[in-house]
């Protein structure tokens, strides 16, 4: 029997390593991918601008999102400082804008300033795990929290500091329309990249780490180099994902950079499912949206219950604790895995076994 | 990644239809950012339903030259970037003629967004940082021309509070220089009248002691209590709002402090006296008001505000409600000078508060201060009313102590 390349399969059917890495299992992923894309570039131009700022949103927190995933789902490392990165990142691009260098340059640059902060603040993982490392991040967390308030030459202190809209040849990205492209350029560019990195050596080294130390280590891995890599890496995505953030919002303010922003991150990622990079921007899709679907059934609700609208910020928190909680006891893969049963499911139907 | 956001598309799509502001042809579009939630929710609540009952009693007597105010609240917990969101999403959806803001930290970082869309901005945040439009006088560190705020800065009020607290050194008769200390939050509301306060303390000849810092979020103070104490300070200014303020006062009254303590202008008031119990004596505070029980034909109509949300009409409102309201009748005067020589926008509203000398909205005759603002001096007004708490053995008394006049310097604006 004979198949053709983009045939329904009802197995796996991967002979070498190139087919078994590859990042779209069948052409036809790759083009609805592709497609993907192209109807995105649409959006600004049939939507408003409130779904247009959502999927901003989506976008640059997804960066963060996929580099705290790289960290803790592909290294198995514990992170309580991301949003302080994601913070360094922000305040970064905007000073080294306001140096006078363009800003499509800066967000890199940023990317790469935070990537040393982001290693330096690793140093303890060559040492410790679990809890004790989570509680090392934490400090970092801290230390840069105070560091953004008081650093006024580099974040103008408490008051904050002012980013420089995105401009090119003479353009500036000042709407949400045009910034939209921006963003998704980014996402592109860096889950791409991302996606690859882990189909590296480097990658798998990661994954080694993650799934066991000791056997990653007599099989040759440095520990203590793809621990701190690790760290860099996520650093480095919080870093643009910081940036972007920065100079969409045209004003930086440390009071931001919470630790609540950290575990909002580690929140999307065991949603979106640990370890899976599709799965970041499922989770940070699912955290941004939530808060607005509360907003509008709280909307519904008031007409059933008047008064409700008064407490509809403090349901929009409880929704997203009540999610995590729902998460871990009935979907622990996150919804990554979800959507695969859910591919599985069609793809074997009727025939499931 | 892709199939997601396309799924999720169809339920944004949705939202998006529903979370979309009605906005009639004829209504005039203004943004209400409130702070609901968050650390200075305490006093926020208060001015913001002054806010909001102002601009229902405009709508139900005929509206700005018969258009309705179509009023869009949000709550962003006294959040700075969540401001600017919601700024920006103002901007391009509702289109807002207004805003009717809050906080000085979200305040202060708008102040370019506002002047480059020619949105006036009526802040709940008195910072000295708003009141020079032309960016040009010695202290300001930017041009603020859109922004606008009713009452007397935070530094003319601390400045007044100065002025008073050296004639009561003087009138009873100590010696020596007085030492005057600054507490707060670190945080731009707090920390904005601090340098320009501190300069006036040493022009009149006070010790200007290193300041101290408390949380704007009410906690155990007794810490900061003790090195106040240890400091030696005669008269401490309180940066923070009501709650954060009672909890010190309370730390302080615990640790034994003999400073007197005088407060900005959303610190202290009639219910944080009861609040706040006897360590609250003696505390002095600026208003931009009378208060509630003085007998002026603008009550009148005060009253019948209050009536909205308040159908028995007898609870006493504060300082911080009646401020909203002016805030909200300022508003409306210069819409509706505005509508005279054309049509409502930005800019039409901000040059008619630029023309408003020594103003007072005519239904609120006597409640609300005369303001003057030109296109030089955002500076409203410089008289600061002080008032004082008297403990009275159970049953807080409000009095007015002192209405002192500042005067007028060029090198004051944007400080």
């Amino acid at each position: 029997m004979s198949l053709s390349a983009d045939s329904m399969r009802c197995g796996e059917f991967r002979t070498t390593y190139k087919a078994d890495t590859t990042i779209f299992p069948t052409p036809t992923s790759r083009n609805f991918a592709i497609a993907g894309v192209i109807a995105l570039l649409f959006v600004p131009l049939v939507f408003d601008s409130y779904v247009t700022n959502l999927l901003i949103q989506i976008g640059y927190y997804g960066i963060a999102a996929l580099g705290l995933n790289i960290l803790v789902g592909f290294t198995g490392q514990i992170s309580l400082g991301h949003s302080a990165f994601f913070g360094f990142g922000a305040f970064a691009s905007a000073w080294i804008a306001n140096q006078g260098v363009p800003v499509i340059l800066a967000i890199p640059l940023a990317g790469l300033l935070t990537t040393a902060v982001g290693m330096i603040v690793g140093i303890p993982a060559a040492r410790i795990k679990g809890l004790y490392l989570a509680i090392a991040t934490l400090a970092a967390q801290f230390i840069l929290e105070d560091f953004f308030n008081r650093a006024e030459w580099f974040t103008g202190g408490v008051a904050g500091s002012m980013a420089a809209p995105l401009t090119l040849f003479g353009y500036s990205f000042n709407t949400d329309q045009s910034y939209f492209y921006i963003v998704v350029f980014f996402v592109v560019v860096m889950y791409l990249a991302g996606t690859n990195m882990l189909r590296t050596r480097d990658g798998r080294a990661f994954v080694a780490v993650r799934d066991h130390y000791l056997s990653a280590e007599i099989m040759g891995i440095n520990l203590t180099k793809y621990r701190i890599l690790a760290f860099g890496v996520s650093s480095f995505y919080a870093g643009v994902g910081g940036a972007l953030f920065a100079h969409y919002l045209g004003f930086v303010s440390a009071e931001g950079f919470t630790i609540l922003l950290s575990i909002q991150f580690l929140g999307m990622i065991i949603i979106g499912g640990l370890g899976s990079v599709m799965g970041s921007l499922m989770g940070t899709a699912f955290l941004v949206l939530l808060p607005e679907l509360t907003d509008g059934a709280v909307g519904l609700l008031n007409a059933v219950v008047p008064g409700i609208e008064r407490g509809v910020v403090y349901l929009k928190e409880m929704a997203i604790g009540l999610a995590i909680v729902l998460f871990l006891i009935f979907e622990p893969d996150g919804l990554a895995h979800r959507w695969k049963q859910i591919k599985a499911y069609w793809k074997l139907y009727p025939f499931s076994y | 990644m892709i199939r997601s956001s396309k799924l999720t598309l169809a339920t944004v799509t949705a939202l998006g239809l529903a979370a979309a502001p009605a906005v009639a042809a004829d209504d005039i579009p203004v943004g209400h950012l409130a702070a609901y939630t968050g650390p200075t929710s305490d006093v926020g609540t208060l001015y913001g339903q002054g806010v909001e009952d102002a601009i229902e009693y405009i709508n139900r007597n005929g509206g700005v030259n018969g258009r309705k105010i179509k009023r869009d609240t949000v709550d962003y917990a006294y959040a700075a970037p969540r401001a600017i969101s919601t700024y920006k999403a103002w901007i391009s959806q509702l289109k807002p003629v207004f805003i009717q803001g809050w906080g000085t930290a979200d305040t202060e970082a708008l102040v370019r967004f506002v002047a480059q869309d020619k949105v006036p901005y009526m802040s709940g945040s008195y910072s000295g940082h708003l009141t020079d439009p032309t960016g040009k006088q010695k202290h300001s560190k930017n041009a603020a021309p859109y922004n606008f705020f009713y009452g007397p800065s935070y530094s003319d009020a601390c400045r007044a509070l100065l002025q008073w607290a050296k004639q009561d050194w003087e009138s009873k008769g100590q010696t020596g220089k007085p030492k005057f200390i600054h507490m707060g939050d670190n945080h731009p509301y707090p920390n904005a009248p601090k340098e320009a306060c501190a300069e006036y303390a040493k022009d009149l000849g006070f010790e200007v002691l290193p300041a101290i810092v408390y949380s704007l979020k009410p906690g155990d103070f007794k810490a900061q209590c003790l090195t106040l104490k240890e400091s030696g300070a005669n008269y401490a200014y309180l940066g923070n709002t009501a709650g954060s303020n009672i909890s010190l006062l309370k730390s302080c009254e615990t640790v034994g402090v003999n400073t007197r303590f005088v407060s900005n202008v959303w610190g202290f008031d009639e219910t944080a006296a009861p609040a706040a119990g006897k360590a609250g004596d003696g505390v002095i505070f600026p208003g931009g008001t009378p208060w509630w029980g003085i007998d002026a034909p603008g009550m009148k109509t005060m009253r019948e505000i209050s009536k909205l949300s308040d159908p028995t009409g007898e609870k006493p409102r504060t300082l911080h409600y009646m401020r909203g309201v002016c805030s909200v009748f300022f508003m409306r005067d210069a819409m509706a000078m505005a509508a005279k020589n054309g049509p409502i926008t930005g800019e039409a509203v901000k040059n008619a508060l630029e023309q408003m000398r020594d103003h007072v909205p005519a239904e609120l005759e006597g409640v609300c201060l005369p303001h003057t603002w030109t296109p030089e001096s955002h500076r409203g007004t410089n008289k600061v009313m002080l008032y004082t708490s008297h403990w009275n053995d159970g049953n807080p008394q409000i009095k007015h102590l002192a209405t002192i006049e500042l005067p007028q310097r060029d090198d004051w604006l944007g400080w």
